[in-house]
């Protein structure tokens, strides 16, 4: 059946007054399947809509296009207009006759005003409706990583309803919290406490992932607890796999005692029962570009320990503080205060070991001096780095690390705890330095996107936008290994050939799959091929 | 849980306010965003791309597409020219009194077409259009210079507005919003660098502050330097401008960064310039940044010691005199351009909105929060701060607090449930 | 037909090049009207074929605009778009025809100069090479 196309083009009011409208007209009419074309001067008010919807129903027109302004921001307005008037709204098509036309160009503006309607025309003749519909989503959400973002983001989310199954590969939750607590300021126990006395929080321990599939709203997660597989079902994974440190090897204690991580400084801290307290403490920082936030404030933390606990001469030898985090300039002021000694350098110091304490030179840069300093105790340089099982989880998952192994690729439009996934998140420093405010901030976003996402029961797709032709698909993996959001797993068809799927509520309608399936067997409803194909028939 | 009936009033529209907008609304509460400007976006909006070959992450493009969510949103009711002058009532039941000031070119109505300023009869006009990537977009009527308000009979505008989007009897309007919650999230103001006499911004044309380096390169694309027209060739940026120093006892956490990747910038334009930075601590760790880092120190020059004093010798040349602390003396060079690397500061109208809404601010001038360690609640039950009116952060940290205070909003609102013990 | 009648195919990004084109049409920067836009979703959409195709239609010129190199929306699309031009470069050299002809440009949504910027760049590429 041939289309009955409605064209209507709209003149903003008179200001798009380099158009000849008339001549334009005139041209667009002689188009194919073109049954009317409207002139307008108003098409985004009221007036104009309720036109079109009259005219729509009067001259039973079952396409339409719209010559305006620029589809980015008035696309949905008008597929709601043409809706109300009976069609599908995927069957629109618009023409920039303004942004990209009128205001653009000094020239000829009414041939190419005519040539991108003729486009769209084009276009609009091969569109097919699209339906949308609702699925069901899980509101159970797994969260991976039972340290303090892990545990917090856990009790967050039970508190606004959904059941959580906190996952710590390890044997204990919070290991190493309790070292950290000093400087982060919170009570390991009670935030440990309050997941475990939820009960909408379900805690596996010892229980490595072993296999994610599925989709945001429905993963299907394969854990390993006690020697069986378990398989379990949820909405939405977070990731709060944490990260862990290393002593540069610089600082490595080659020549036995004397060099410290901060870990064990922490710990001999609240050793009560340490032996001999320190006389002299020195500590290293920022001598390697990767310097972090956290060892600038566990170093501010431990120097001001060590001064007011321990009545120690406290040496901080460093290249720059880094106080890009709030309470972290008042921290160093205080410690400056409290007497800890600040020595600027800009070549990291040389260190040796000598009579069972460490030596350490450094060149000061304010005083343009050598300073030669024996410390009873030296908490070394360290590296801030990705958990252990951080590639093994990434894999897992299917998603993408940064430059530096960290979570989270450096695309700034997943920021600040999306990944590439659609329902797949990440909370707290296993996606890099990020320091302790931003954690907290973190914990509180993934609670609301969570939230946004599951927390009514469903979720509204379109149905089959892109779809791969099972007739067509010769199950080649490319798609599954292109698709930029892991949307796509391999499925059965109809008759048991496996094709491949893609999940409407997990796809983004990018149609990177479409552009390479080298079968062409995805059809990507609205740029097809033969939809882009036909808009350059018309140039 | 429902929340359709519980609305939440957000405070600003830059991108921290933006986001906590989308959230509730995504999470189907309605909103109103109240924005004391003409425009969405916040200052933010005002920034340019700072790509080489790559992205820099500087996150601005984040701006545009909250803008285009947010405003497209059914449950996102945006009320632009608008203050909070009265708050009365508790979490669940505020009543909030906004003054709507009047906008004599409906932003509704008007599409920027120009036949209005092309008509007016002042110079300079009365009538504008809006800065680049300014939305909504339109025009701006400038009540100050507009014959009409000056008593004459003009209304060549209005006569001349296609869509009849000009009216000139309005007046400033009050409304009355219920809402359960609130978020402020009412942004920051820079640090005003003539407050620094001695580093020239004010008195010399070619000291700018990092503010205005962003919207030359966001108006132009280019970097030319007023009046000449020429390409700077020899340029110096200088950190911690209103940070770190008697009155702003905080590290504004942007500037390095900016700085930085405004300097990769311009050597991607123009390779034959010299670039330098005076730096007290460089702050250059973060998600994301080592690698560029390492391309930074090769073109970049680096010096610790930030200068007291720049002065004009001859015209169009800087003189800038800074101690080298790494050589001991101080030193005297001369630059085409200096940028100052202004900080972040508490918003002017903070004081303000803090006696109306009835919370703290912190002894720094920013917004108080309950916790010391940045959270958004303030010492009043369902009232949040969100983004840099709390404190100095970056762009993607903005985005995150703002989604943040939405989320706590949330909490509130549902009422939160007390979990039951074993 | 003179180079300058011939059109161009702007194949752009609906998230960067699509919204600094309309950028540049709001500020009025003026660019030639033979350029005409196709808006995808993601520059990952555009296949060989379809700049093959526009080239056999009659365009002059076709360019693929993306977003900038590590901000891509969908993450990889723009990587995927910039191989598909290499692709048609390679294989316009193999029948002759110049290279320049088909360009992957990467900008961001509000980077309108640069929009202008590359499109007058591929113009007057066009203009020199007269056909």
């Amino acid at each position: 059946m041939e289309p009955r196309i409605g064209v209507f083009l709209c003149n903003c009011g008179g200001a798009l007054n380099n158009i000849d409208f008339e001549a334009a007209a005139k041209e667009v009419s002689k188009l194919p399947g073109v049954a009317r074309v409207e002139f307008s001067s108003s098409l985004c008010f009221e007036e104009g809509k309720q036109r079109m919807v009259s005219c729509i129903r009067g001259d039973n027109l079952d396409r339409v296009v719209v010559a305006a302004c620029s589809p980015n921001f008035q696309e949905p307005g008008f597929q709601e207009v043409i809706e109300r008037a009976g069609l599908n709204r995927y069957l629109l098509s618009m023409a920039n006759i303004r942004e990209q036309c009128s205001w653009a160009h000094t020239g000829d503006v009414t041939a190419k005003a005519v040539k991108l309607v003729k486009m769209a025309v084009n276009k609009v003749r091969l569109l097919q409706p699209l339906q949308t519909k609702e699925v069901p989503v899980s509101r159970e959400v797994l969260v991976v990583g039972g340290g303090f973002s892990g545990v917090s983001v856990a009790v967050q989310l039970a508190r606004v309803g959904f059941s959580v199954t906190l996952l710590e590969e390890g044997k204990v939750l919070g290991a190493g919290m309790s070292e950290l607590e000093s400087f982060y300021g919170f009570d390991a126990g009670q935030v440990i406490n309050g997941a475990e006395m939820d009960e909408r929080i379900e805690i596996l321990t010892s229980c490595p992932v072993l296999e994610v599939t599925g989709r945001v709203g429905n993963f299907t997660i394969r854990i390993s607890k006690d020697g069986q597989e378990i398989v379990r079902k949820y909405g939405a994974v977070v990731v709060a796999s944490g990260y862990q440190t290393k002593l540069t090897s610089g600082s490595e204690a080659k020549s036995g005692r004397g060099i410290v991580s901060q870990e064990e400084f922490c710990r001999m801290l609240g050793d009560s029962g340490l032996a001999r307290q320190p006389k002299t403490v020195g500590f290293l920082f920022d001598f390697s570009d990767e310097s972090s936030r956290f060892s600038t404030l566990a170093t501010l933390n431990n120097a001001l320990t060590a001064k007011t606990k321990w009545g120690s001469e406290v040496y901080v030898f460093y290249r720059s503080v880094k106080v890009d985090s709030q309470g972290t300039e008042r921290l160093y002021r205080e410690a400056r205060d409290c007497g800890v000694v600040f020595v600027k350098c800009e070549a990291p110091p040389s260190i040796t070991a000598e009579n069972g304490r460490v030596k350490v030179k450094a060149r000061d840069v304010f005083a343009g001096e050598d300073v030669v300093l024996a410390c009873d105790v030296l908490v070394g340089e360290e590296l801030y780095l990705p958990a252990e099982g951080t590639e093994t989880l990434s894999s897992l998952l299917n998603i993408r690390r940064d430059s530096r192994g960290f979570f989270q690729d450096e695309n700034v439009h997943i920021y600040p705890v999306a990944s590439e996934r659609r329902g797949i998140f990440f909370v707290g420093e296993c996606r890099g330095d990020l320091g302790r405010p931003r954690v907290l901030a973190d914990i509180s976003s993934v609670v609301a996107e969570v939230h946004a996402l599951l927390s009514s029961g469903k979720m509204r797709v379109e149905t089959e936008k892109v779809k791969a032709d099972p007739q067509k698909c010769v199950a080649c993996l490319t798609c599954i290994r292109v698709c930029p959001h892991g949307a796509i797993q391999l499925v059965r068809a109809d008759g048991g050939k496996e094709v491949a799927g893609i999940s409407d509520a997990a796809c983004f309608a990018c149609g990177v799959c479409a552009g390479i399936c080298p079968a062409k067997a995805i059809a990507f409803q609205g740029y097809r091929d033969e939809e882009i194909l036909a808009q350059i028939e018309a140039i | 849980m429902s929340l359709e009936n519980k609305n939440v009033l957000v405070v600003g529209s830059g991108v921290s306010g933006l986001s906590a907008a989308l959230e509730l609304a995504n999470a189907g509460t309605d909103v109103y965003l109240v924005e004391k400007g003409a425009v969405v976006g916040g200052v933010a909006a005002s920034f340019c791309c700072k790509a080489t070959d790559i992205c820099s992450r500087c996150s601005v493009c984040v701006v545009p597409d909250k803008i285009k969510q947010a405003l497209s949103h059914p449950q996102i009711r945006l009320f632009t020219r608008s203050t909070i002058k009265e708050v009365s009532g508790e979490v669940g039941s505020f009543r909030v009194k906004v003054l709507r000031q009047p906008q004599y070119v409906d932003e509704e109505r008007c599409i920027a077409c120009g036949l209005c300023a092309q008509v007016c009869p002042t110079e300079p006009k009365a009538i504008y259009p809006p800065l680049a990537g300014a939305t909504p977009f339109s025009y701006v009527l400038d009540k100050g210079g507009c014959l009409r308000f000056k008593g004459e009979k003009c209304s060549l505008c209005k006569d001349s507005c296609p869509t009849q989007a000009i009216e000139f009897d309005i007046k400033p309007k009050e409304q009355e919003l219920k809402v359960g919650a609130i978020i402020v999230a009412t942004g920051f103001d820079v640090f005003d660098a003539r407050l620094k006499g001695s580093l020239g911004y004010g008195r010399y044309p070619n000291v700018l502050t990092g503010l205005d380096l962003e919207r030359v390169f966001s108006r132009e694309g280019y970097l030319r330097l007023p009046p000449s027209g020429r390409e700077p060739g020899r340029i110096a940026f200088i950190q911690c401008v209103g940070s770190r120093d008697e009155g702003h006892g905080y590290c504004s956490q942007v500037c390095c960064k900016y700085a930085m990747k405004l300097a990769g910038l311009i050597k991607y334009q123009n390779p034959d310039s010299q670039i330098t930075i005076f730096y007290i601590d460089l702050q250059s760790a973060g998600k994301g940044f080592a690698q560029f880092y390492q391309e930074y120190k090769k073109m970049i020059r680096f010096i610790r010691g930030v200068p007291v004093e720049v002065s004009q010798v001859v015209p169009g040349e800087l003189e800038v005199k800074f101690e080298d602390i790494s050589q001991g003396k101080v030193c005297r060079e001369v630059f085409d351009l200096v940028v100052l690397s202004v900080g972040i500061s508490p918003g002017k109208d903070s004081w303000d909105l803090a006696r109306i809404l009835g919370i703290n601010l912190a002894d720094d001038g920013f917004f108080g929060t309950k916790d010391s360690l940045a959270s958004n609640e303030t010492n009043v039950d369902g009232i949040f701060v969100a983004g840099t009116c709390q404190g100095p952060k970056d762009i993607p940290d903005s985005v995150a607090h703002g989604m943040a205070a939405a989320a706590k909003a949330i909490q509130v609102l549902a009422g939160v449930a007390s979990h039951k013990t074993r | 037909m003179k180079a300058m009648d011939k059109q161009i195919i702007a194949f752009c990004c609906e998230h960067s090049a699509y919204a600094a084109a309309d950028l540049a049409g709001k500020l009025r920067l003026h660019y030639p009207e033979n350029v005409l836009v196709i808006r995808v979703p993601c520059a990952g959409r555009i296949d060989v074929i379809h700049i093959l195709k526009a080239l056999e239609k009659g365009a002059a010129a076709v360019l693929v605009m993306g977003c900038e190199d590590g901000a891509c929306h969908h993450i990889t699309g723009n990587t995927r778009a910039k191989e598909r031009v290499k692709y048609c470069n390679m294989l316009l050299k193999e029948i002759d025809l110049d290279g320049r002809r088909v360009e992957m440009f990467n900008l961001s949504p509000n980077a309108p100069h640069k929009f202008v910027k590359a499109v007058n760049e591929v113009v007057n590429t066009i203009r020199q090479l007269g056909r």
